[in-house]
């Protein structure tokens, strides 16, 4: 666990899933934002000194992989987390992302994953 | 040539010949009568000229009388004189009026005039003087005398002559007559035989044509008649389908290959024999037989296809499948003279749609798998973050709040499965389904899939309208018909899923239709234009290339009709009300066809 807050930005448009992550998260030690689609995930993200996304991929209007694009442009060093729900998405989707893992895969992999990034980020 | 045409020729061949001869006759006869006339003007020549004779032979008489008295003076001799000069002036008359020319006619009077002459200025003195007892040496007298009789010898030479140059003019008439009738008969005849020869020609030449126009019409019929014969025979041979004729009886005629094949029967083994043993046919379920067509085809007296589920069973025991129909064969009168019995092998058939009918249910759960997945896969993972969270540091009260959270969706991966098992665990017989739960349910599935794709749906669902039937056979097409609906509006598009009663009445052909539910899916799309419509509801159609089945709208009418409902299509093209909708209609109880599809 690491001893600075990093803030993690949460895009996601299951209600409830993001209401569990975000207390997931802060109890594992981060700062977390909340944003229900991507139009203003984007705007927090441009605005606020976000270090990581984690970022859900079906969701209407946007796709992660949309918002993902749009992220690299304008800060392409912060790392990336694709969460998703289907199985098996192309390679062209999860080669704009960090790390694509599923949903339901728990908790442990997911604060996992977060941590590595963030500590491969920070090496860098 | 027809039979009247024929009689008439006959008539004519007969009349014209007889009206020929008749006229020919009428010249003959003209010409005889002339040649007769000539022959009386002949005749009349001769009489003339022999009276003239007469008349020669009187003067004769008269002169030699008065000769014989004047020598002996004996009056005896007076009497042929006298005889003669009675006689003369009759003759003269009748010479007079017997003259055919003036000329002839002068001629007689002359010689009348002279013989008068005679008699008087000598015959009459003479005999006068005789009498007195005179003598008749007067010179100047005899010499007066003599030149008289000269005369009148000069004037009958004369007559003679002329008389005889007219009747040879006549005889030369005559035989000139002869003549030309003889040529005129020769003409005639090679004319009227001419004339009667060609026209029987070319009268008998019309009958031998007409005759050899039916002969060729005849002959041409026969091999009319041959070829179709081979025609049909090859056509029946060579038809994939079973074909048996029976006569009105029953009794098999003809099969051909396919029929022996599927029968077990040879042609040479069924002729003749009953149909209901050749083709023996039961119901597939009920195992009962199934009413022999031809009996059917007599009874109803028009085509029919036979019973669905049919089963022929072979002389070894072994069973098929078939589809049949039979239709009455008739005779002129309009009789039924047999019966065309075709039917075909339909168990590969059978077994081919029932897989296709899997592959279409495995098809509708594939293109649902995906939302399906994401459906499960975010409840589960807020349950096991919240799992996560209980494990660790949260106080009774936290805990308490996120058990509460992973009940609630615990709850919604249940439904979310049980929703997708009513697609496919089949009832065995029908149920009542409240389409107002089933519907939902079914948009529950979907409802992803429309978020994503930005398609937003109005519903009107009344609650309480319920109809009898198989819900995951319901559940298969209305998940199809809102699939198809999504897809063709598109990316932000718009539906609308509305379900209303619909009372008993008629539908647009008259049929007449229970009450029930009508089901009503309309999408904002680009339209369906109109030859592509009427493609729709055909197996393999499909207008999504390669990512359909080209299967869903057919079972989705199979479906629907084995409900006993109907499914109908309408659509408009145009700019500005461009879309698609699809109306079913379900009965609340219907009469479900087993089988059906």
């Amino acid at each position: 666990m690491s001893k600075r807050e990093h803030l993690i930005l949460c895009v996601d448009d299951e209600v409830v899933g993001l209401h569990v992550r975000r207390i997931l998260l802060e109890r594992a030690g981060y700062k977390v934002l909340t944003a229900p689609d991507g139009p203003s995930g984007l705007e927090i993200f441009n605005r606020e000194p976000v270090e990581a996304v984690v970022l859900d991929y079906s969701m209407p209007g946007m796709t992660g992989d949309a918002i993902a694009s749009v992220m690299r442009q304008s800060k392409p060093g912060i790392p990336i987390l694709l969460l998703t729900a289907y199985v098996g998405l192309s390679k062209e989707i999860t080669s704009l992302v960090d790390i694509a893992m599923t949903k339901g895969e728990g908790a442990p992999v997911l604060l996992q994953n977060l941590n590595s990034l963030l500590r491969e980020n920070q090496a860098s | 040539m027809n039979l009247d045409q024929f009689n008439r020729i006959l008539r004519q061949v007969l009349i014209l010949p007889v009206v020929a001869l008749a006229l020919m006759a009428a010249a003959l006869y003209w010409q005889m009568h002339d040649a007769n006339q000539t022959v009386n003007l002949i005749q009349a020549s001769s009489g003339w000229i022999n009276q003239a004779a007469l008349v020669q032979r009187l003067v004769v008489d008269q002169e030699s009388g008065l000769r014989g008295y004047g020598i002996t003076g004996d009056a005896v001799f007076l009497q042929p004189y006298f005889e003669a000069t009675n006689r003369l002036p009759a003759i003269f008359d009748g010479l007079e009026a017997g003259a055919g020319t003036p000329e002839q006619k002068a001629a007689v009077l002359n010689l009348r005039g002279a013989c008068q002459e005679w008699q008087e200025g000598f015959a009459v003195p003479l005999i006068a003087t005789l009498k007195a007892g005179g003598q008749t040496n007067d010179v100047t007298l005899n010499l007066q005398g003599k030149q008289q009789m000269d005369k009148i010898r000069l004037l009958e030479t004369a007559i003679f002559r002329s008389a005889a140059a007219r009747r040879d003019q006549r005889i030369r008439q005559y035989q000139q007559q002869m003549r030309s009738m003889a040529i005129y008969l020769v003409l005639l005849a090679v004319v009227v035989g001419l004339m009667i020869g060609l026209y029987m020609r070319r009268q008998l030449q019309q009958v031998s044509d007409a005759f050899r126009k039916s002969l060729n019409v005849i002959r041409q019929r026969a091999d009319e008649t041959f070829r179709s014969e081979q025609n049909l025979r090859t056509t029946l041979a060579s038809i994939g389908d079973a074909v048996i004729t029976c006569d009105a009886d029953g009794k098999v005629l003809t099969m051909n290959a396919v029929a022996q094949n599927l029968t077990g029967w040879t042609e040479q083994e069924a002729r003749g024999v009953a149909l209901s043993k050749v083709f023996e046919i039961f119901d597939e379920s009920t195992r009962e037989p199934v009413e022999n067509p031809v009996a059917k085809v007599k009874r109803l007296n028009r085509i029919v296809a036979l019973a669905n589920h049919t089963v022929l069973r072979r002389p070894d025991g072994s069973e098929i499948l078939i589809d049949d129909s039979g239709a009455p064969i008739r005779d002129q009168s309009g009789a039924l003279s047999g019966v065309v019995l075709v039917f075909r092998d339909v168990t590969l058939q059978r077994k081919s749609q029932a897989a296709l009918l899997a592959n279409e249910k495995l098809a509708v759960a594939g293109r649902l798998a995906a939302t399906i997945a994401h459906e499960i896969h975010n409840p589960l993972d807020s349950v096991s973050n919240l799992l996560f969270l209980m494990d660790g540091q949260a106080t009774p009260e936290e805990s308490a709040e996120f058990l509460q959270i992973a009940k609630q969706e615990l709850s919604r991966v249940t439904q979310i499965s049980r929703a997708m098992l009513s697609l496919y665990r089949e009832a065995k017989a029908p149920v009542t389904i409240d389409l107002k739960e089933m519907l939902e349910s079914i948009l529950l599935l979907m409802d992803r899939r429309f978020l994503d794709t930005g398609v937003t749906v109005a519903t009107d669902l009344p609650p309480g309208l319920q109809v009898r039937g198989f819900p995951a056979e319901l559940r298969q097409v209305f998940t199809n018909l809102l699939t198809n609906a999504a897809e063709a509006a598109g990316e932000g598009g718009k539906l609308q899923l509305i379900v209303h009663p619909a009372p008993a009445g008629f539908d647009e052909n008259g049929h007449s239709l229970p009450s029930g539910a009508v089901v009503v899916i309309s999408d904002n799309g680009p339209g369906i234009p109109e030859p592509v419509r009427s493609q729709l509801f055909r197996p393999f159609f499909t207008t999504k290339g390669e990512s359909g089945t080209g299967l869903g709208l057919w079972v989705s009418k199979g479906i629907i009709t084995k409900h006993g409902g109907t499914i109908s299509i309408g659509s408009d093209t145009s700019e500005e009300h461009h879309g698609t909708s699809i109306s079913v209609f379900l009965a609340f109880d219907p009469v479900i066809q087993l089988g059906g599809d």
